[in-house]
């Protein structure tokens, strides 16, 4: 009896240890739940060192469905929380590229059908040929759902030998024909914005109106409403209308764009300005100094340096007198430097040749490009120094007729502009303060250093042409690009003003080459008032108030808040529309909506006004604008009717927002009279 | 773009049509029929706190609340400070949740409810003036009838009551803010649970 009852507890010690033993390694494979069957599957017949494949496959009867990892407007994605080793990775789940399942008037993303999820799980090697077989246990909760929905949740498990080689399980074929519903493997790249209601990505992607784009996340855009594709110039513009419940500026959103056969993801990032001047600074002085050196080609400069390298071949120098050239072109341009800076912090919005918007710097230069050219041409008296430049300052070798001679050479070069100096001088309009001196001074150096050369080494010199009486002919000869000069900027002055003040100038021109012939051949008194004259008719066209165009183009009119509120008080119908080259979403409406032709019309009417403000480089004056709307950016779309009242236009605009906001308002000015 | 800044816009955008809901603004008025016959008016409750709850009692994320005495016992914490409880169901006929009058009045008895009237909206008129998308889906409208509160109950979309005590609550969240003179600071989340069932 005693040894029985050994023997029994023994038994039962046994069976109770074999069955604790067998549970820890026993495998849940499968569980059902109302309306759905879900299994977890492994892609290989045993684990192997590093990464393997597992699923779990939802199966739900005919007509039901489970959802992706956005479930749309109602639902529940699946979840897996897996139980393994700390030193067992467990990646993401592969989602399949899902459906689009309409409830009522609201929409779910999902799968209509089974579905397999496929994670991968990295198992380290010393896993291998261990005795007992590894256990990955994964806690799974889903809805599903036909139109009412079953949630449901079981605990799955597996347990395999980590061995070096596997063959593959008999479900690998469900893997591979998974693998086919992924997204592909490349991954696209976009921008986007968000306005008051909507999402605008950006693309280069091709898409058409076949592909739509489902967000990872829930809450982001609003899933039962209908998309639209806009293309400009090669990119894709995706409207999606927002979710009411997206009330902040996401940096990053990530998409599935998907035509229903084949998907993508997309990583879509904020458009910013600052992204725009991601280029390092080494690079854009390279490219400022590369512009200064191709400066000296411009036929703007070319005739002055000609002029002056082939006299520099006559006279030795001191280490002064060849750097004071130098120190002369570096001194201009950083004058420039600081101009840009001050003018930015009293907030006008300047740009590479800002001066040249002045009609009165326009108007002074065709001054000095005609005297420059008259110069040449012997016609000018030589040896003066009107408007500091003369015989003396082309051809004389003290430093400070070098260093006049740099600056000389700068103003010159203003109105001319090299290929790469564009892109390193647009950005150093819109950089801090010492970027700007730092690229301008690259700018001057690479200006300066031809020059700068022939002091140092006058045996380069020898590559230049012996003087002879040929010099005067090329000289004579160089008269004739300054001419052009001039003609350009004469046709630049009417740009900015009008038939008559263009007419004014070219006779004040005209008159001021006679006064300086007429000194140049007469002697004492004479001469002098010929001079006299000469800075008169200088005088006239520079100091005479400018006043710009006054013909109505359909193109739109720069923005001005002065003007606005005089056109407001002159009861006048005016569309203010604030863009910048940089915003996708500006460049959508321009394509959509303002470039439509009837849109076209209605602008150049005679009874509206339309006014552009550019806020690519910021500006103050646009800023204060903004602000007046509760705005930190462009678009903005502002419709006046005279003072009475504003309509600000919606931040995706259709060519019918724009003309019925306009009718709308050109109603109201009639009815107020 | 914070909460301040999407306000401004929406008080400047003309697109936005006026007979929505919109948060922080006007709660579009409504008259339903309740379990008892009578006409029930939002505009009734003028200088009330109101609390919408869009319901179905055969939704699993409707009984995740009911189940664990979730909802009962916030129906129960604010009817006491004198706030308002309207449960509409605007399920059609024929789908699910869709009750008789007697049967909804038994629901309540049985689940130890305590809303201030169970509504029928079975035309779904009101939930689509509200965009009422799940069930469970709430709102809570402030004593000058402005909308305060859009959303989901609270931060765990599961069906799990197990999750209850893990998650935020949003609706109580919202209601003590208010009910202590302080501005809401999540306004509106996107609600989870089953789609409402409208009449298709």
């Amino acid at each position: 009896m005693h040894k029985n009852t050994f023997t029994l507890l023994i038994l039962i010690f046994c069976l109770v240890s074999g069955f604790g033993a067998r549970a820890v390694a026993k495998e849940v494979l499968s569980a059902t739940g109302p309306h759905i069957y879900v299994e977890l599957l492994t892609e290989k017949s045993h684990f192997v060192p590093g990464e393997n494949l597992v699923g779990i496959y939802l199966q739900p009867d005919k007509e039901w469905h489970t959802y992706w990892r956005n479930p749309g407007d109602s639902g529940e994605a699946p979840s897996l929380t897996w139980s393994v080793p700390d030193d067992i990775q467990v990646g993401e789940i592969n989602w399949p590229t899902p459906q689009q399942i309409p409830v009522a008037h609201l929409v779910n993303y999902g799968y209509e059908g089974a579905v397999l999820l496929t994670v991968p799980i990295s198992i380290p090697a010393h896993y291998v040929n261990q005795s007992s077989p590894l256990q990955l246990s994964v806690d799974l909760s889903w809805l599903v759902c036909k139109e009412d929905c079953i949630p449901g949740w079981a605990t799955l498990s597996v347990s395999r030998q980590v061995q070096q080689n596997a063959e593959l399980s008999p479900q690998a074929s469900l893997f591979a024909q998974t693998k086919k519903r992924h997204p592909d493997a490349k991954t696209i790249a976009a921008k986007h914005e968000i306005t008051e209601a909507h999402i605008v990505v950006s693309t280069d992607h091709p898409a058409d109106e076949e592909w739509t784009l489902l967000p990872f996340e829930n809450g982001v855009v609003a899933h039962n409403e209908k998309q639209s594709l806009v293309e400009t110039d090669g990119r894709f513009t995706f409207l999606l209308p927002k979710s009411e419940y997206l009330t902040s500026t996401p940096q990053s959103l990530t998409f599935l764009l998907t035509n229903g056969i084949t998907s993508y993801q997309l990583d879509s990032r904020l458009n910013t300005v600052l992204e725009q001047n991601a280029q390092p600074l080494l690079l854009l002085m390279l490219m400022a100094f590369l512009g200064g050196l191709i400066l000296n080609l411009m036929p703007c400069v070319l005739p002055i340096l000609a002029i002056k390298a082939m006299s520099i071949q006559q006279v030795q120098f001191s280490l002064t007198d060849k750097l004071a050239y130098l120190a002369g072109v570096l001194f201009c341009f950083n004058v420039f430097a600081l101009v840009v800076v001050l003018l930015r912090s009293g907030g006008e919005a300047v740009g590479w040749g800002f001066h040249m918007q002045e009609p009165a710097v326009v108007a002074f230069l065709a001054f000095l490009f005609l005297y420059i050219a008259l110069f040449l041409m012997n016609i000018a008296p030589q040896g003066n120094r009107l408007t500091g430049v003369g015989q003396g300052t082309l051809q004389g070798q003290t430093k400070s007729v070098q260093f006049m001679t740099g600056v000389l050479a700068v103003v010159v070069a203003s109105p001319c502009t090299a290929p790469f100096m564009a892109a390193a001088m647009g950005i150093a309009m819109v950089s801090p303060a010492p970027t700007v001196f730092l690229l301008f001074s690259s700018l001057a150096l690479g200006f300066a250093i031809p020059m700068t050369l022939l002091f140092f080494i006058p045996k380069l010199s020898v590559f230049l042409p012996k003087p002879g009486k040929w010099m005067e002919s090329i000289r004579q000869f160089l008269a004739f690009p300054m001419l052009a000069t001039v003609i350009w900027l004469v046709w630049l002055f009417l740009q900015q003003t009008n038939a008559s003040a263009q007419l004014l100038l070219l006779s004040s021109l005209l008159f001021f080459a006679m006064a300086l012939w007429i000194a140049d051949i007469s002697t004492g008194s004479k001469a002098g008032i010929a001079y006299i004259l000469a800075c008169g008719a200088l005088v006239v066209p520079i100091l005479l108030p400018h006043e710009t165009p006054s013909e109505k183009t359909q193109t739109a009119a720069k923005f001005d808040q002065q003007k606005l509120l005089e056109l407001q008080n002159d009861n006048q119908v005016v569309f203010v529309n604030m863009t910048a080259d940089w915003c996708i979403t500006c460049k959508v409406n321009e394509q959509v909506a303002l470039s439509n032709e009837r849109v076209k019309e209605t602008l150049s009417s005679s009874l509206v006004h339309y006014m552009e403000g550019d806020w690519t480089n910021k500006n103050q004056e646009i800023l204060a604008y903004l602000n007046q709307y509760a705005r930190a950016g462009v678009p903005l779309y502002v419709v006046y009717a005279g003072n009475q009242s504003h309509q600000i236009l919606p931040q995706i605009l259709t060519p019918d927002i724009v003309i019925n906001a306009i009718e709308r308002a050109k109603q109201e000015m009639k009815n107020e009279h | 773009m914070n909460i301040k800044t999407f306000v401004l816009i929406l008080l400047f955008t003309p697109l936005v049509s006026f007979a929505k809901a919109n948060i922080d603004k006007p709660a579009p008025d409504f008259a339903l029929t309740n379990t008892m016959g009578e006409e029930v008016s939002l505009s009734n409750f003028s200088g009330k706190y109101v609390v919408l709850e869009w319901t179905n009692h055969l939704c699993p994320y409707v009984q995740k609340h009911y189940g664990s005495n979730n909802m009962q016992s916030l129906q129960t914490k604010y009817k006491e400070q004198d706030v308002v409880w309207l449960s509409i169901i605007s399920s059609a006929p024929g789908k699910q949740g869709y009750v008789s009058a007697e049967q909804a009045n038994q629901l309540t008895k049985d689940r130890n409810a305590y809303p201030t009237h169970v509504l029928f909206d079975t035309d779904g008129s009101v939930g689509k003036l509200y965009s009422a998308k799940t069930t469970p889906h709430m709102y809570v409208v402030d004593p000058d009838g402005k909308l305060r509160y859009a959303g989901a109950i609270d931060s765990i979309k599961s069906a799990n009551p197990a999750d209850i005590a893990k998650a935020d609550n949003y609706l109580d969240v919202a209601m003590q803010a208010l009910l202590s003179g302080k501005d809401v600071v999540t306004k509106t989340t996107p609600p989870y649970g089953c789609s409402v069932k409208y009449k298709s």
